[in-house]
């Protein structure tokens, strides 16, 4: 008996023409002996049917409008203004008393007063009540701020890893994205994602929020287990206070593979496959992650299954 | 500046756009604005509130992050990371808003024609939509990036952060699941 691979992952390439010669051959072959992989290409070759039947839909014109106001032409300066350039470009908008002098400075917000800080041209910071936040560098590859207290919204649209928070209890690297931080008096942060994702960083531990979720961090431990916002109470509150692992596992949904994947890697080595368990009994493990790797917290193994998982944050 | 094709987004127009040449950036912006759009729209059940918004982010961030392109990837390929990345980050943001309703959608496919035409094609484009809404977010992506810029698999693995037999993997999946759903 003569046993062949099915090619059910080529039959859109074959299709496409995107194999090479020899691969194309084998496919060929295949398919010539194999009713179930004919059934399956012509099934593909009736989806690529139904997608071509799509029309192309005309983007409305209001779009070009907000993108136009968002638009700042580099201007040429001459070199009398060149010293200008390096000083930062911090603007700030006053809704009450607010105290700055420099870059160096701290900015204060009393109770009243709200503040804007302009982080170049990527976006902008808006500065809550009763914070203090400092402008430690604004050059165009690095804009980073200190955040003692208080509560800041950033919101950047640029690449990632340009936008740098410093807090008592990390570092909140952005990833293109608008979140709500929060330092706490005790030290502790609250960091909520609006848009985009942000890396919650701290001696070595790094946790990855998306849009929807949530991390909070403590001084000296550093970025917590995000969750997402819509996640149930009983999963919040465990994560919040005892920790307790039976809880967390029980209310994951799919979606909280996300604060599954982050204790993997957190928990104690005894714990480590119950999470793993959990998670595969959530969504299939997807190729090239095995239990193994997994189990033993191989990196590139964690990062691609964490890619693949992402796919239903 | 003129219309642009695709070949024609080399290191010259690149660089316009990063000196604010704003006549360039429009003519980059009208070049792949449906495109991206339809992408959104169709990636989004039809909402065109979120095609919109995602359009304009996208475009948004292009402005900010274009002198980073160094035109060892296509443009099209480095353009497409940004919308898949806006796509994917829009679907999370949305997973407990509440959604455009049918009208509007089906408003946002409209196109001239008479009643009947209009109806048949409503019937078939709405069949097609939600098919295509059912898709695994990981599948839709790929089967609209393919159809909608015919990006080759080498260049849709630089967009979707993979490898190119996953591409192929996912298209061969995404397009057997239409079938069938359109089939049912």
């Amino acid at each position: 008996m003569k046993f062949t691979r099915h090619i059910s992952t080529q039959l859109a390439a074959r299709l496409d023409g995107q194999l090479t010669a020899a691969e194309l051959r084998k496919a060929e072959e295949h398919l010539r002996t194999c009713v179930r992989c004919r059934e399956e290409s012509e099934q593909v070759r009736s989806g690529m049917a139904i997608i071509k039947s799509l029309e192309s839909v005309a983007a409305p014109d209001e779009i070009w409008s907000s993108i136009e106001a968002g638009f700042q032409p580099a201007p040429k300066r001459p070199p009398w203004q060149r010293q200008w350039l390096l000083a930062p470009a911090v603007v700030l908008i006053l809704a009450g008393i607010v105290w700055w002098r420099s870059a160096s400075s701290w900015i204060e917000t009393s109770s009243t007063s709200r503040t804007t800080i302009s982080i170049g041209n990527i976006g902008t910071v808006e500065v809550e009540p009763n914070t203090r936040v400092r402008v430690v560098k604004d050059q165009p590859d690095e804009h980073r701020l200190t955040l003692a207290r208080g509560e800041i919204r950033a919101t950047i649209s640029a690449p990632p890893k340009l936008f740098f928070v410093d807090t008592p209890s990390g570092t909140a690297v952005d990833l293109g994205c608008a979140y709500l931080l929060t330092a706490e008096e005790d030290g502790s942060d609250l960091l909520r994602v609006t848009r985009g994702w942000v890396s919650f960083q701290w001696k070595g531990l790094e946790s990855l929020v998306p849009a929807g979720a949530s991390c909070r961090t403590r001084p000296k431990a550093g970025p917590g287990i995000p969750y997402f916002d819509d996640a149930s109470d009983a999963l919040k509150r465990a994560l919040e206070t005892n920790g307790n692992l039976t809880i967390i596992l029980s209310e994951s949904r799919k979606r909280d593979t996300l604060t599954l994947w982050h204790l993997l890697s957190r928990v104690e080595v005894g714990d480590r496959a119950r999470v793993f368990d959990r998670i595969t009994a959530l969504t299939p493990l997807p190729a090239g992650v095995t239990r193994e790797k997994a189990l033993q917290l191989d990196h590139q193994t964690l990062d691609h299954w964490r890619e693949e998982l992402a796919w239903t944050w | 500046m003129a219309d642009l094709t695709g070949r024609e987004v080399n290191a010259d127009v690149v660089e316009s756009c990063r000196l604010g040449d704003r006549d360039a950036f429009r003519a980059l912006y009208l070049l792949y604005k449906d495109r991206v759009y339809s992408v959104a729209l169709y990636f989004f059940h039809g909402d065109p509130a979120v095609a919109a918004d995602v359009t304009q982010q996208v475009f948004l961030k292009l402005i900010t992050s274009i002198g980073q392109f160094r035109g060892d990837a296509g443009f099209s390929t480095w353009l497409y990371r940004l919308v898949v990345n806006e796509c994917m980050d829009a679907a999370r943001g949305r997973k407990s808003k509440v959604v455009t309703s049918d009208r509007a959608r089906m408003e946002a496919f409209a196109v001239p024609g008479s009643q009947e035409e209009d109806y048949a094609r409503t019937q078939m484009v709405s069949s097609v939509r939600s098919a295509i809404s059912a898709l695994p977010l990981k599948f839709r992506i790929a089967v609209l990036l393919r159809y909608f810029d015919e990006l080759s698999y080498e260049e849709m693995a630089k967009a979707l952060g993979c490898s190119m037999g996953t591409v192929a993997s996912r298209l061969s999946r995404g397009h057997t699941m239409l079938a069938e759903l359109l089939k049912a």
